[in-house]
């Protein structure tokens, strides 16, 4: 056990250094963001100019160890555009981010563990193909979709909930409806097969023939199977999901999180942000990731053991 | 981690089966649509030029915003209206979807190269090149995928070919770690010691004994990739980083009209409707096709 | 719901009656930075009229050019080369500190005398004829031009010269005593000024708050408060408008308006903004070094059509590269551009263009309907032959050397064709010194005559030279003045004000009342 875990974190060491590397040299090849933010309309001095106040000037090589060594010394540096400590910059982001995630988790457990229930007891029936039409609907759809139609259905017509920001409550609705659209999909198929194989199941005749209801055999047997491999489905999910989806709501809805604020870096080549976001998230992706992991190698013996 | 065995396409599992050959008669009512469906898309993808009634790429800025069919201001021929630019989205739907097609099917066939190779590699070789190559997979996963494009399109450029190469990259670490997965298990097995002592060489054995098993996650894993690509590629347009205007996807028709659909909804809501189909027959196909492959595995 | 609608309509209530003065502003674009100094963009100049003031001021009402007293009472040239300014008493800075002449010669001379990267480029196209400011007392400055300058008023107008106070900045960073790079550096995320509002509240890239500043010289601004945030999506900000979560909105595209129009709580404001979306070309590539190729690229195309398609016809399309808010340099009787692809068809002929394709580089988002007008360019370009091909990409490709066309935009900085034409195609100007443009001795005469005559008849023949001159060798097209527009709740009665420069938010007393 104490082997797996300690692999496990020579891997997310690797896995760090690897990213922080790719993103240091792939953000460098790909132009100066003197060039994208600050540098229409100057003249060749100025240009030079800039590019030296910056620090771009030095050679790549030299960068890159400056790099290194504010990252061990957890000093970021400041964003390009806005000359504040990137730190700063980015766990502003990060917090909204997280409660909309949040939001969108629990919003999908609440929903699709029942519908995956309800679509596999109910197989045979129009029931359980509505259901299962929804949670690919969602899946099918793009997330921005999804959330432009909200917002034109219910701010837009009907006036219900509001549309910018995260002030209140009821502006948590819309766009966590929009992003859970695939996770919803996800955990309610998978719920569902789940189900299938529990209602399969030997055992399922034996409780009967015990007289236990229903419904206690499928939620005490089938969950309990499914709980585990769900966890990591589930922590699966939540990585992709921290900032794939998240920067087109986040754009519609003018939700100040990390998505936008990654994306709009990476365009404008604001390498300071770009690289102490994308390090941000690698590393909280990589911790449930690695928790899912040995949480799953605890419970299952089989793994654990071949593991060991 | 596996999934269930059961899904919509096919009756619940009644014991051993015995092995038949995929046939129409055997499917049921939905895939059945599935199959019509996708030969419909496949069909039009591929004749483009005979069936669509105009050149997609065809300006005519007198003619912008037109609705489709039935409404007020419709331009006679253009079935589904016009777009920002006067073309007929019609005409755009067909080609996009080719092009759609294509890219999809390019992406995620490099992706299950790449991401199958390593896989097997990683599991076969193991050792320091396995713990790199895993470090790889968790690098990918823990970057949102987004980034990735967004910088490898930063760096090359946005050709098609570039485009090719961003969703190929997609999703590779999947396939990866179902094969390495796969291969771990099975190179504990005694058949494996008895046929490496019988002198089979790694190719062989790969092959006789470990693709068998890997084929049922792959595909479910293709399909889902392939699906998951046609909507990232809508992604990427929406933030301007998709396939070059004039050209069309499916995925950038939605992504760049999203700012009509106040207005001039048919923009999005046409192709958007072709993409619904398109993941609808694979996916359901898809699972169908994994049914059919666990089954011949189940009857050896 | 009903609680909802419960506060909209007491909101909307409170908004008819006198007190109730706070605003929402739901704009496209926020800036990163607030510094008048160092910003010229089109997002940047948005928020700096609120809270800072020039030295003399314009009346924005009319596009004449109408100088007042801003920060300076008086003015006059006591030499060629020196203008004296006295200064208003009794001005004070959002922090409470009085201005003096010590803050105006401090705010000038950074810019003047620039050695911060950011100031320097900024100055460079528009203040190099100035040596310094100098104190002369308390209340009164001398400004030293390094010659005769025709513009003093104009390029003291500038929002690049805008008052900030000295001891607050200096204080920001470091020795409170001494100047350095981190003090502006501070400065722009937490900026002072003199302006009828200071900024109370200000995150980078997301919102802007401005406060009512009571001890304001001059008129008191009519709103308590405005909050600026960031709505980068359409439907979204339009939907703002709609459920009161904004008042006002900016950037719509010509294509909502209909909806806007439509709609009896919604209405929109607009005008053609002074600033020409342009198409550039290098002189330079190889394969447009022919002049008479880069005149069909510019004939061949159809900007009346481009502006009925796309701009209702709302735009303005200029016979050469001239604004009305030029006053007497106005002049729209030369003809530098035109449309005829018949003449297009046989320069190209004559050039020997064999086919090869043309790159129009563009970014995806940045200009209204510009990757619109990109793609129907292509098409126009098609009918004479023209092989041509969109490229959308962030990244400023005018140093390029590969560029081969692409777009732009010229804004009218301040209005003198200097402040338009002028900044950005100079000799040794950014244009030329980005290596796609280029300039000889008669040019740069023609320039120098242009530039610093005191004649107005004298100026106008030469920026007549400077256009034939850019007629016969293309660098550029203007396509049209873009006619950009604000929705607005019905209530709300505001308009961009004709005299301002372009996409300026003017919350100051005289610009907004409510129904």
């Amino acid at each position: 056990m104490l082997t797996y875990v300690l692999r496990t974190l020579l891997r997310m060491a690797i896995t760090l250094f690897l990213i922080v590397t790719l993103v240091f040299f792939a953000t460098r090849l790909s132009g100066n963001p003197v060039d994208f933010v600050l540098g229409e309309g100057i003249t060749k001095e100025d240009r030079a100019l800039l590019i030296a106040y910056y620090g771009l000037d030095s050679s790549i090589g030299t960068q890159y160890w400056r790099y290194l060594s504010s990252v061990f010394s957890g000093e970021f540096g400041l964003s390009f555009l806005e000359r504040r400590p990137v730190s700063e910059i980015v766990l502003e982001r990060a917090w909204p981010s997280l409660k909309l995630l949040l939001s969108a988790v629990c919003f999908t457990l609440i929903v699709s563990i029942p519908l995956g229930i309800l679509a596999a007891i109910y197989r045979t029936s129009i029931i359980g193909s509505v259901v299962m039409v929804i949670a690919f609907l969602g899946y099918a759809v793009p997330s921005f979709i999804i959330g432009i139609l909200l917002v034109l259905i219910f701010a837009y017509t009907l006036n219900w909930l509001p549309v910018i920001g995260d002030g209140t409550a009821l502006h948590f609705i819309m766009p966590t409806l929009a992003i859970s659209g695939t996770l919803v999909a996800a955990i309610t198929r998978f719920t569902r097969n789940a189900m299938l194989d529990v209602l399969s199941q030997d055992y399922m005749r034996t409780a009967r023939a015990k007289g236990l209801p229903e419904w206690v055999v499928i939620l005490k047997h089938g969950l309990r199977n499914a709980s585990i491999t769900l966890l990591s489905v589930v922590g699966l999910q939540i990585a992709s999901l921290a900032a794939a989806g998240s920067v087109v709501v986040e754009s519609i809805f003018a939700w100040p999180g990390i998505g936008d604020l990654l994306v709009r870096s990476a365009i404008l080549r604001d390498y300071p942000v770009l690289q102490f976001g994308v390090l941000s998230v690698a590393v909280a992706v990589i911790v449930i990731n690695a928790v899912v992991d040995i949480a799953y190698a605890f419970a299952d013996p089989r793994i654990r053991l071949a593991k060991g | 981690m596996t999934d269930a065995t059961h899904n919509l396409s096919s009756p619940p599992n009644t014991g051993t089966r015995t092995y038949r050959l995929p046939i129409w008669s055997d499917a049921n009512w939905i895939v059945r649509i599935a199959l019509l469906i996708g030969l419909i898309l496949i069909v039009t993808a591929l004749a483009a030029p005979w069936v669509a009634p105009f050149d997609p790429n065809a300006q005519s800025l007198i003619s912008r915003l037109r609705p489709p069919i039935g409404f007020e201001r419709y331009k006679e021929g253009f079935y589904f209206g016009t777009d920002e630019l006067g073309r007929d989205i019609f005409s755009r739907c067909i080609y996009g979807l080719r092009l759609t097609f294509a890219l999809a099917l390019a992406g995620a066939v490099i992706g299950l190269l790449i991401g199958g190779t390593l896989g097997l590699m990683a599991g076969i070789i193991g050792g320091v090149f396995e713990e790199v190559i895993m470090g790889l997979v968790d690098a990918q996963i823990a970057i949102p995928f987004t980034l990735i494009a967004l910088l490898i399109l930063a760096v090359m450029g946005s050709s098609l070919d570039v485009m090719i190469l961003v969703l190929g990259v997609y999703g590779w670490e999947q396939y990866t770690r179902i094969v390495r997965g796969e291969v771990k298990k099975l190179i504990q097995m005694p058949f494996v010691e008895a046929a490496r002592a019988a002198g089979a060489t790694p190719l062989r054995i790969a092959v006789r004994h470990i693709l068998p098993n890997v084929v049922s996650p792959i595909v479910v894993q293709f399909t889902l990739n392939f699906s998951n690509i046609v909507i990232l590629e809508s992604t990427l347009s929406f933030l301007g980083l998709g396939v070059q205007p004039p050209t069309a996807t499916l995925g950038s028709m939605v992504g760049i009209g999203r700012d009509y659909l106040p207005t001039a909804p048919w923009i999005v809501l046409a192709p958007a409707m072709v993409i619904l189909l398109l993941t609808f027959a694979v996916q359901i196909l898809g699972d169908w096709l994994r049914d059919k492959a666990d089954v011949r595995l189940r009857s050896r | 719901m009903t609680k909802l609608l419960a506060t909209t309509a007491l909101a909307s209530l409170m908004a008819t009656s006198a007190f109730a003065t706070e605003l929402t502003v739901g704009a496209a674009n926020v800036s990163s930075y607030l510094d008048p100094g160092r910003d010229h963009s089109n997002v940047g100049s948005q928020f700096y009229y609120n809270a800072f003031d020039t030295l003399i001021a314009k009346n924005h009402d009319t596009t004449d050019t109408e100088w007042q007293p801003g920060l300076a009472t008086e003015w006059k040239l006591v030499e060629p080369t020196i203008m004296e300014l006295k200064l208003r008493e009794g001005v004070k800075f959002h922090n409470g500190a009085d201005m003096t002449a010590d803050d105006v010669v401090f705010s000038l001379n950074r810019m003047y005398q620039a050695d911060f990267p950011p100031y320097q480029v900024r100055a460079r196209d528009r203040l190099e004829n100035f040596a310094k400011a100098e104190k002369v007392d308390d209340l009164t400055v001398r400004i030293h031009a390094k010659r005769p300058e025709p513009l003093w008023e104009t390029l003291l107008n500038l929002q690049q010269v805008m008052i900030i106070p000295e001891a607050y900045t200096k204080s920001l960073a470091g020795d409170p005593d001494k100047l350095e790079h981190d003090d502006f550096e501070a400065f722009s995320l937490k900026p002072v000024g003199t302006g009828p509002y200071k900024v109370a509240e200000f995150v980078p890239g997301e919102t802007v708050v401005w406060e009512r500043f009571d001890d304001f010289w001059g008129e008191k601004a009519p709103l308590d408060k405005v909050t600026v945030r960031h709505m980068p999506e359409t439907a979204s900000r339009i939907t703002a408008l709609k459920t009161g979560e904004a008042d006002i909105v900016t950037n719509i595209a010509p294509d909502q308006l209909q909806l806007i129009e439509n709609d009896p709580n919604m209405k929109a404001a607009g005008s053609a903004t002074a600033l020409f979306h342009v198409m550039i070309m290098n002189v330079n590539h190889p394969k447009l070094k022919d002049a008479r190729i880069r005149q069909a690229l510019s004939l061949a195309i159809d900007r009346d059509t481009l502006n009925e398609a796309l701009w209702g016809g709302k735009a303005v399309v200029p016979s050469t590269h001239t604004l009305a808010e030029f006053g007497e340099l106005y002049q729209p009787e030369l003809t530098t551009f035109e449309y005829n692809p018949e003449k297009a068809r046989e320069l190209l002929k004559e050039a020997g263009y064999d086919g090869f394709e043309i790159t129009y580089d563009t970014a995806p988002g940045y200009y209204t309907n510009g990757l619109l007008a990109a793609q129907a360019i292509m098409e126009m370009w098609a009918e004479v032959g023209i092989k041509g091909k969109v490229n959308v990409q962030d990244k400023w490709s005018g140093n390029s050397p590969d560029m081969m066309t692409r777009n732009w935009s010229n804004p009218m900085y301040f209005a003198d064709p200097f402040g338009s034409f002028g900044v950005m195609w100079a000799p040794n100007g950014p244009s030329e010194s980005e290596g796609r443009f280029n300039t000889d001795e008669d040019y740069a005469k023609s320039w120098e005559q242009f530039r610093f005559n005191g004649d107005v008849e004298l100026r106008r023949a030469a920026y007549a030279e400077l256009m034939e001159r850019i007629k016969q060798d293309p660098p550029v097209l203007p396509l049209y003045r873009p006619y950009e527009s604000w929705a607005m709740k019905t209530n709300v009665n505001w308009a961009p004000k004709p005299g301002h420069i372009p996409y300026v938010l003017d919350f100051r007393a005289g610009s907004i009342s409510f129904n």
